[in-house]
């Protein structure tokens, strides 16, 4: 790191626009810069997200029927009664990508082919919950605790509270999710009847706001939620852990400590205050995925996120869901893209340059 | 095209979870049933969430739930196993002249909201397909010209000439006129409260589980033994087989070991349910010459092809489309050995050589030298037919044939089939409950659509004026007597001209435990199929008989 994060006050976040000392002006203009950027992202993704499943080959139609023919014999109207009732698109592809866009912007994506008569906004509401609240709070726990294990780790570097953690972080983000998820679900679901195996709620419950609701949701959700947290925990101790090392290294470290600074203040508030940056854009990004849910485990314990309907909309080449989603998905993650940069401007002002 | 034997990712994970459970550390699966609920109750994994259920019970839409297959009866049921007719909302019908179909209607029956069922709502039904063409997933309104209604019968007046329609036809669901004549668009209706004849009436719904009750006023209501049937929405083979269901329709690997061991008296019965077949395109050299297609059915060992697709569980499949054993009354008695073709590479070579085909150096080559070479297509995640071809690949390889394999996704792979661009494919052929339907889907000329354009049926592109012949003879026969004989004559084409080669049964998956209720469809008492979707449920939920505490 460079002599201007030395002193501790330099690294307030509220003085870092002044000490750029270049005026607002060429602060305003990184931020523009980056929004142009971001439109510019936004358009390509929508468009690309109108073309893509369009290229797949085969319609909408083609699969609901071959999804029947495995239930049984199917008859010969029942492509055109198919298509009737999914509205499969017509027209030229200049007229679909218009009445596309028009839906992009007003955040009408039709009838989901899949779940027919169920609307594509009916889908997502009921699924997103789910995902923000399970994803979205692993992914924050995981955050935390991997960050502070790295800080831990690289400042008791070589012990075992380093190897511990290193370890067995690298040892678990190893596995693939769905052998995790597999191997929970045998031995805590099954053999251990610890938890239970699928759903987020209980069989006969219907979703409300009560403390019993709650606790029957946390209940359910616990299995996934350890799957993600084991699996993405070594990724931030290994991360975290690494640039300390580095930071550790650095002059005005061994400056602080020769002033006689407390060991912990010297690793929280220099080292690793500076070490943070690449993780908190991978922080940023990983907010910006939950969305996405996460297909594996939602799929493994029959979690009803988006990651679920994520699956279920591209095996049955449900485009308007397919869309949908995954417009949710790209924005979510430009936007938190967007938003880290200019994080990133305001900790490290070298980045507006 | 029937595809009973498809399992689908989620099967997938389940399997690859059961089998890693079970193979890395030898545990025993055991069924423990939740003891909350009632020996009169039926667990049934018959209806899976997308995770979640959706409470639309349209018996119309395909995303229904499959409960209201319990709810809404046809006028006949028809059981696509033994290929049997059973009377239902309809006590008969009789066709005075092939293209008029008269439905005597059931006396005494009533909706579940107590309203008398008349004929009046079979009509009301028909003419609501008609309305609303989506609808009409069988298509019945291409055969009908119109409908009318006596105090006690039905009367449907046909486009043309066609006996078998008449069945078709027959097994429409009845809605009732009193409610949905007030249905302001019933293409979008979801049906939240179903109102209905059949033996069931939805109790319970949440999201993840709904319940159906036993109706009271069921007009066969002495022969219904379960109060209350639990549809959970997601059952996944772990599920299955620890949570003491009562009835699922799954392929499970090692059914023996994972399903039958796991206790909780779990039985099961895989009767053929249609026949996998390669499918030729006849369109395209060397498959439009009968001495390749020859050469190329007895190069098969079907039992080895059957045993690696099925693990063992599914017979062969013999040359004539016809379902054994329980269809043998319809097997025509003089073609030899039932059907099915022995490995013989002998003469596959005879027949080769026939077509200008000859080994060279372990290749299959023609006059010119090239050796024969050809694609399989089938469907990516189908992984039994997956499993099937390679074997086929190795036997024919085995001659010197070079096979290649294209397995693209489902839709893609429909298509493909549809469009007639492909040199073979795996489908499934039969299995439709109606001779007629099974033969007339494989071979009527009515569906021949050049290569390129979408063939409803008929993929192979089968065009032979003998067999179209039979097929509208057929039409015009009321006589069962007659119609058996055309049967036979239609099982000869497919067994001596080889439209499509046909390899194995695809089996009817179903898994039924005996702890609860007994008299389940079985290989002793082959009554219906033990499918738990559509109507052929409807006879096994009549037949059922609750076991009797000790």
């Amino acid at each position: 790191m460079t002599s201007v994060t030395i002193a501790p006050g330099s690294a307030d976040i509220s003085a870092a626009p002044r000490i750029a000392g270049s005026g607002r002006g060429r602060a305003w203009g990184y931020v523009a810069r980056k929004a142009g950027l971001l439109l510019l992202t936004l358009w390509a993704a929508i468009t690309l997200n109108f073309i893509l499943p369009r290229l797949m080959p085969g319609s909408p139609a083609d699969a609901a029927l071959a999804k029947l023919a495995q239930n049984g014999p199917v008859s010969e109207g029942t492509k055109a009664a198919i298509e009737a009732q999914l509205g499969v698109p017509t027209g030229n592809i200049l007229e679909q990508y218009v009445a596309y866009l028009h839906q992009v912007i007003t955040l009408d994506f039709g009838v989901s082919y899949t779940f027919y008569p169920q609307s594509v906004s009916e889908l997502v509401s009921t699924a997103l919950p789910y995902t923000l609240v399970l994803v979205g709070v692993v992914t924050i726990i995981a955050f935390v605790l991997g960050t502070l294990l790295g800080v831990l780790a690289a400042w008791k570097r070589g012990t075992w509270l380093d190897t511990l953690p290193t370890l067995a972080g690298s040892f678990a983000s190893a596995f693939p999710y769905f052998w995790t998820a597999l191997l929970l679900l045998f031995f805590a679901g099954y053999v251990g009847r610890l938890f239970p195996t699928s759903g987020a709620y209980g069989p006969t419950a219907s979703p409300q706001f009560t403390i019993g609701f709650l606790g029957d949701a946390i209940y359910h959700a616990a299995l996934p939620a350890l799957t993600i947290l084991i699996t993405s925990l070594g990724g931030w101790i290994l991360g975290m852990r690494n640039t300390m090392i580095s930071t550790i290294g650095d002059d005005y470290v061994t400056f602080a400590e020769a002033n006689g600074l407390k060991p912990r203040t010297v690793a929280l508030r220099y080292a690793a205050r500076n070490a943070i940056l690449p993780n908190l854009t991978s922080f940023g990004l990983a907010l910006g995925g939950v969305v996405g849910g996460s297909i594996l485990v939602e799929r493994v314990f029959g979690y009803p996120g988006i990651g679920y309907l994520l699956f279920n909309a591209v095996t049955n080449q449900d485009y308007p869901l397919m869309q949908a989603l995954f417009l949710m998905i790209t924005v979510s993650v430009l936007i938190a893209n967007f938003l880290v940069d200019i994080l990133y401007g305001v900790l490290d002002p070298r980045t507006r340059r | 095209m029937k595809h009973p034997t498809r399992r689908r990712l989620g099967a997938l994970v389940s399997a690859v979870m059961l089998t890693t459970g079970l193979a890395a550390c030898s545990i025993q699966i055991e069924s423990a049933p939740d003891p909350s609920i009632p020996k009169d109750t039926m667990l049934v994994a018959a209806d899976n969430g997308s995770p979640l259920f959706e409470r639309n019970f349209n018996p119309y839409m395909t995303n229904k739930r499959t409960a209201a297959w319990y709810m809404y009866e046809p006028l006949v049921v028809l059981d696509n196993v033994t290929g049997e007719e059973h009377p239902w909302l309809a006590t008969g019908y009789a066709l005075p002249d092939p293209s008029t179909v008269v439905f005597t209607i059931r006396d005494g029956v009533k909706w579940s909201d107590g309203k008398p069922f008349t004929p009046k709502d079979v009509a009301f039904s028909f003419d609501l397909l008609k309305k609303y063409p989506t609808f009409d997933l069988q298509g019945i309104w291409t055969y009908i010209d119109t409908v009318e209604t006596s105090d006690t019968t039905v009367t449907v007046h046909l486009k043309a000439p066609d006996v078998p329609a008449a069945q078709l036809i027959a097994t429409t669901l009845i809605v009732p006129e009193h409610i949905w004549k007030d249905v302001p668009d019933p293409s979008t209706f979801r049906n939240p409260d179903p109102v209905g004849t059949g033996p069931y009436t939805l109790g319970n719904f949440a999201a993840q589980q709904y319940t159906i009750d036993k109706n009271p006023t069921y007009w066969q209501a002495d022969k219904v033994a379960a109060e209350h049937i639990i549809l959970p929405a997601t059952n996944t083979q772990l599920d299955v087989a620890t949570k003491g269901y009562d009835w699922a329709y799954s392929f499970i690997s090692d059914v023996d070991g994972a399903w039958v061991g796991a206790g909780n008296k779990n039985t099961y019965w895989f009767p053929p349910g249609g026949t996998v077949a390669l499918f030729p395109n006849l369109t395209k050299a060397p498959f439009n010459d009968l001495n390749v297609r020859q050469g190329l059915s007895l190069a098969l060992d079907r039992k080895a092809v059957g045993d690696s697709a099925a693990e063992g569980y599914m017979d062969v499949a013999g040359q004539t489309n016809i379902l054994l054993p329980y269809q043998q009354n319809l097997l025509d008695p003089s073609i030899p050995d039932s059907g099915l073709v022995a490995q013989n590479q002998q003469k596959a070579l005879e027949y080769f050589a026939q077509a200008g085909y000859t080994q060279q150096g372990g290749k299959l080559v023609d006059a010119s030298g090239t050796q024969l070479s050809f694609t399989i297509t089938t469907a990516n995640g189908y992984n039994d037919w997956l499993k099937g071809v390679q074997e086929v690949q190795k036997q024919w390889g085995a001659i010197g044939i070079d096979v290649k394999v294209s397995s693209p996704q489902p839709a893609a792979y429909q298509l493909a089939l549809r469009n007639g661009e492909y040199d073979l494919a795996m489908g499934g052929t039969g299995g439709t409950g109606s001779i007629f339907r099974d033969f007339n889907q494989l071979l009527s000329s009515d569906y021949l659509k050049p290569v390129g354009e979408e063939a409803v049926f008929n993929y192979e592109r089968y065009d032979n004026p003998e067999a179209d012949e039979l097929l509208s003879q057929y039409k015009l026969t009321i006589d069962p007597e007659k119609q058996k004989q055309l049967g036979y004559q239609l099982q000869n084409v497919v067994y001596n001209d080889l439209p499509v080669l046909s390899l194995y049964y695809g089996g009817s998956w179903g898994l039924m435990s005996d702890a609860k209720f007994t008299g389940w469809p079985s290989e002793a008492d082959p009554y219906a199929s033990p499918k738990t979707y559509e109507s052929t449920p409807l006879l096994v939920l009549t037949h059922l008989k609750k076991v009797n505490d000790d």
